[in-house]
């Protein structure tokens, strides 16, 4: 066969070029990888080996006026299995007899949650300290076991002030994108409610962030140290204007009812001394894994746990309110302190309808101060005619009915205040009748409020008119010890002049010192009580209890709101609780013990 | 006794000087290990190298009549070694590749590389059919299709590959044009090109043009083109039977990031581990890629990944050169020898070697697939190195007795 051979020169030249041509192929992928991809490929490669582990800061404390613990931080201990360490049948079934667990049930969890055999595989989170002292004393029992340290917040139990405290949970995806991705991130802790999330900016701190070189299989080779941590900065504490000796007492008040709300407010300022929704639920138990079946006994518990009445529990105010129709008359001249209308006699015919006195046998005539002190309905529907919807509507509105107070707490509900255009609304054009003016201006009807609305108008009644924010965040104390304490912020003023608003005062201390007061039990010689009581329909049962009570009346600190659901008369009920309430601020206030004796009588 | 000063120096300083780096690397590639056993293989190296340079001498002192003579004897044993290890072999990682002799791990591999090398050697130098007979095409195929059968049994693909190399480079030493290399070739490139109908039929129809000019003889043309059409056909039905392991395996080797936490981590972090070096690497036990366990297998297949990370580009190529001067060396006391028989030796040792480092070098840059093959001189292991030192023992050899027949 022809042309089949190759001379040796030729070979060897041939061989040549393959031996450069093998060479330049590898040194061009050299130079690809070395100088071409450099950047990036050094890039991944500290990527590889340095893990940024956040550096968690202490969440910031919080204390009543006192400077006494309402929330704080406590440790909470996870057992963790790192396989690569475990000894068989020494680790799992000495751990699973410590925790009371079944050692298949312990096997599971460390295959659950195991990332790298070199990492812990958490087993159980939040441990008793005893279980931790066992583990650690006996560290020879458990080769491989563990203990991870973090904190948690502990909410001091006997406040039932979950209401205003809220409680911390996992950041949820929704608000990872309302609240940036920057100091949040999955897994993060936020305020879900109450303070906790009104100053989860404040209270947080921020993060800091520790780098620290790994191996392939996650094992740590301590700090890396191409890059200084930035430390963990903690986060502020916060001084509250609630006094534990109040909230407590408001919390044993209501203890024997099923449901209600206390709010107490310092008219000079504004702050919330104390403030609770029963029944409560403990804020602990979202600090550590909350069951599925806990929360569904909580969420569908039919009295209603979670509501958070103070702020969002809506009410008809009943004759609570009665005063402001007085004021509104007052103010426009529809009536004054001497005023008599048609009298009492159990009841008044508008139209083809017949309105109840609630009290049957009727009050006769009766001046202004006295229709008051009595709550006499018949004279307020004569009122709230000569007033009109519309007119009411906006004495409600300037009373800051209708609209949310602001208060620092998210979730708060702004009630419902209607006028005509809202009849019009709901029932049609001239489809609805005037009478139902008579209903608004004894406080039922349509109208809804809540008990912090409530007890803010009874605050502009008892500081003369000047209504200051209800507030919870009395002083903020930076962890470089630095303090900021907000001034207390004035709302808005009640549309009431001098003279209306003392007449006003006038029959809140008739209402407990009046011979006919409806409050008259509450009556101490001690110090002076003023307030007024409220009877609430309900259309689903029984009737609401209410009762606002100022204290002491020649210069008001103090104003109680108390709402017992379903309890019956303002006066039977909700009256002594505010009385319990008061008698505890009075106590503290002139520290005498003879108060608490003397009065104790009176209460009954 | 031999005049020292005559021996072929920088051969034989080439593969010191790149035994020496090898221990220096596998130290730092084990520097940090957790076992005091696995921090002490250099140590092992060491000795190994020590043994190597003993096979080395005797192999310099043998005059090169006694391999012609006994050539294929050898070849006879280490098949008698290789069905061996079938048998009785060591199993690692299932595959079955070591003869235990107490202490030392033997592969029969490395042994039958060298039987091979020199039973076609001997039976190129005495042949007096021309280089493109069938006959004796036919026969030294059949010399290296026996080992590379058996290797494929234990399996070690990698390896199987060597002996298909030294055939080749035989066939075309011993004066075979490399246009019929390509052509027996051929069916290869239509194995990768049937991925791809297209291309197929258009790779088939260049075969055909060249098939048209060259003239080969009828045979040899049919059985090209039927070779081609089988390979070509078989393709796209093996690639369907395939199971997804082994799918997955070649996707990875065409593109290492498709999974980079399973078959494409090796590849992912040996590019990772060379780039970062950059041109001056990162210094003799500071590669953070080497030190932190992300390199696999890094004392042996990727050892060369270690010297990129540590030495950058300056060492990587420092290598490259020493093993270029290798070649270089052995091409020309190839071509410069009057025996036949030793020219073919000197070729055929330098041809391993650098079908060793390509296919290695070009895995740790990610340009060839994960096949196994170790890194001649520099990987751990005792009977590559051994194996390594015994062919450049052959190449200074024949360097020292160019003049005999």
């Amino acid at each position: 066969m022809p042309g089949t051979t190759l001379s040796l020169p030729y070979r060897e030249r041939i061989g040549l070029v393959m031996v450069l041509l093998i060479l330049l192929i590898a040194t061009g992928g050299l130079i690809n990888l070395q100088i071409l991809n450099h950047e990036e490929l050094t890039t991944q490669s500290e990527n590889n080996r340095i893990r940024v582990q956040p550096l968690m800061p202490s969440r910031g404390s919080v204390y009543d006026r006192e400077g006494r613990e309402i929330i704080d931080n406590r440790p909470s201990f996870t057992v963790s299995i790192v396989a690569a360490e475990e000894v068989r049948k020494v680790t799992v079934p000495n751990l699973a007899q410590l925790l009371g667990f079944d050692t298949l049930k312990v096997r599971k969890r460390l295959r659950k949650n195991m990332v790298s055999r070199y990492q812990p595989a958490p087993i159980k989170r939040d441990i008793p300290f005893e279980m931790v002292a066992i583990i650690e004393e006996q560290a020879a029992r458990f080769p491989g076991v563990s203990i991870q340290m973090e904190e948690v917040r502990r909410y001091t139990s006997d406040l039932d002030g979950e209401c205003f405290t809220g409680y911390v949970g996992e950041v949820s995806d929704e608000e990872l994108n309302r609240l940036g991705r920057v100091d949040y991130r999955l897994g993060s802790m936020v305020g879900k409610k109450g303070i906790e999330r009104h100053c989860d900016q404040l209270l947080r701190g921020h993060e800091g962030t520790a780098y620290i070189e790994v191996t392939a299989s996650g094992l740590c080779r301590g700090p890396y140290k191409g890059k200084e941590p930035t430390p963990a900065v903690a986060g502020v504490d916060l001084i509250l204007t609630i006094d534990n000796d109040i909230q407590r007492s408001c919390v044993v008040a209501l203890d024997t009812f099923c449901c209600g709300a206390i709010v107490a407010i310092d008219p000079r300022n504004g702050e919330v001394l104390a403030m609770t929704s029963h029944p409560g639920f403990d804020a602990n138990i979202f600090s550590s894994v909350i069951s599925e079946d806990l929360w569904r006994d909580i969420s569908n518990d039919s009295t209603h746990p979670l509501l958070n009445r103070p702020i969002s529990g809506l009410y008809p105010p009943g004759s609570t309110t009665k005063l402001l129709t007085i004021g509104a008359a007052l103010e426009e001249g529809l009536i004054n302190e001497t005023t008599t209308l048609k009298p009492c006699y159990g009841g008044y015919q508008f139209g083809n309808r017949y309105f109840r006195c609630w009290k049957p046998e009727g009050h006769g005539t009766l001046t202004t101060v006295h229709a008051i002190e009595q709550s006499c309905d018949v004279f307020l529907y004569q009122v709230g005619l000569k007033l009109g919807i519309d007119e009411l509507h906006r004495y409600f509105d300037l009373c800051g009915f209708g609209s949310i107070t602001g208060i620092d707490l998210p979730g708060e509900a702004p009630g419902l205040n209607p006028n005509s255009e809202y009849y019009d609304n709901r029932y049609g054009r001239n489809k609805w009748s005037r009478g139902l003016v008579l209903n608004n201006a004894i406080g039922q009807g349509e109208i809804l409020v809540t008990p912090l609305q409530l007890a803010q108008f009874f605050c502009g009644l008892a500081n003369n008119g000047v209504v200051y924010r209800p507030h919870l965040v009395r002083k903020q104390i930076f962890p470089n010890g630095e303090e900021k304490t907000p001034a207390p912020e004035m709302a808005f003023r009640l549309p009431f002049s001098k003279k209306t608003l003392t007449l006003l005062q006038e029959s809140l201390r008739l209402v407990v010192e009046g011979d006919h007061g409806t409050a008259r039990r509450l009556r101490t010689d001690l110090y002076s009580i003023g307030g007024k009581t409220g009877t609430a329909e309900n259309p689903h049962g029984d009737n609401h209890s209410w009762f606002v009570g100022v204290a002491p009346l020649e210069k008001p600190e103090i104003v109680v709101c108390t709402i017992v659901e379903n309890a019956g008369h303002g006066s039977d009920v909700a009256a002594p609780t505010v009385g319990k309430v008061i008698r505890t601020y009075m106590t503290k206030k002139i520290g005498s013990d003879e108060i608490a004796l003397t009065t104790h009588g009176s209460d009954h | 006794m031999l005049n020292y000063g005559d021996l072929d120096w920088k051969v034989i300083g080439a593969a010191l000087l790149l035994s020496f780096i090898g221990i220096l690397l596998i130290m730092s590639a084990q520097h940090h290990a957790a076992s005091s056993f696995e921090r002490t293989y250099y140590l092992r190296q060491l000795v190994w190298l020590g043994l190597a340079l003993i096979s080395f001498v005797v192999v310099i002192h043998l005059p090169l009549r006694l391999f012609d003579l006994s050539a294929y004897l050898f070849y006879f044993v280490s098949i008698a070694l290789l069905v061996l290890v079938l048998f009785i072999g060591t199993s690692r990682m299932g595959a079955t590749r070591w003869l235990s002799f107490g202490f030392i791990n033997l592969a029969p591999s490395d042994v039958a590389k060298l039987a091979v090398l020199l039973g076609l050697a001997r039976f190129f130098a005495y042949t007096k059919l021309p280089p493109a007979s069938k006959q004796r095409l036919a026969f030294s195929a059949i010399l290296a299709l026996i080992p590379i059968a058996l290797i494929l049994k234990q399996p070690d693909l990698g390896t199987s590959l060597v002996f298909w190399v030294i055939l080749f480079s035989l066939w075309f030493w011993s004066g075979l044009s490399p246009l019929y290399l390509l052509l027996i070739l051929s069916p290869l490139v239509s194995l990768v090109a049937a991925f791809h109908w297209l291309a197929w039929a258009l790779y088939f129809l260049v075969l055909l043009i060249f098939l048209f000019l060259l003239r080969p003889g009828m045979v040899f043309g049919v059985l090209t083109v039927i070779a081609n059409l089988a390979f070509g056909i078989i393709t796209p039905f093996i690639w369907v039977r395939l199971a997804d392991y082994q799918k997955l395996r070649i996707l990875t080797f065409l593109d290492p990031g498709c999974d980079p936490r399973g078959a494409g981590y090796q590849i992912i972090q040996s590019k990772i581990a060379i780039g970062s070096g950059g041109v001056w690497g990162k210094g003799f036990l500071s590669g953070s890629q080497t030190r932190l366990d992300f390199l696999p297998e890094r004392h042996t297949d990727f050892i060369f990944s270690v010297l990129g990370e540590e030495f950058g580009l300056w060492g990587s190529f420092l290598v490259l050169v020493l093993f270029g001067v290798i070649f270089y060396r052995a091409l020309r006391i190839a071509t410069r020898c009057r025996s036949r028989f030793a020219s073919s030796l000197a070729f055929g040792s330098a041809a391993i070697i650098l079908f060793q480092l390509f296919v290695n070098v070009g895995m740790t840059l990610g340009f060839m697939p994960v096949t196994g093959l170790s890194l001649p001189f520099l990987s751990y292991g005792g009977s590559s190195l051994v194996m390594s030192w015994t062919l450049v023992g052959l190449i200074v050899s024949v360097h020292y007795r160019w003049q005999e027949y």
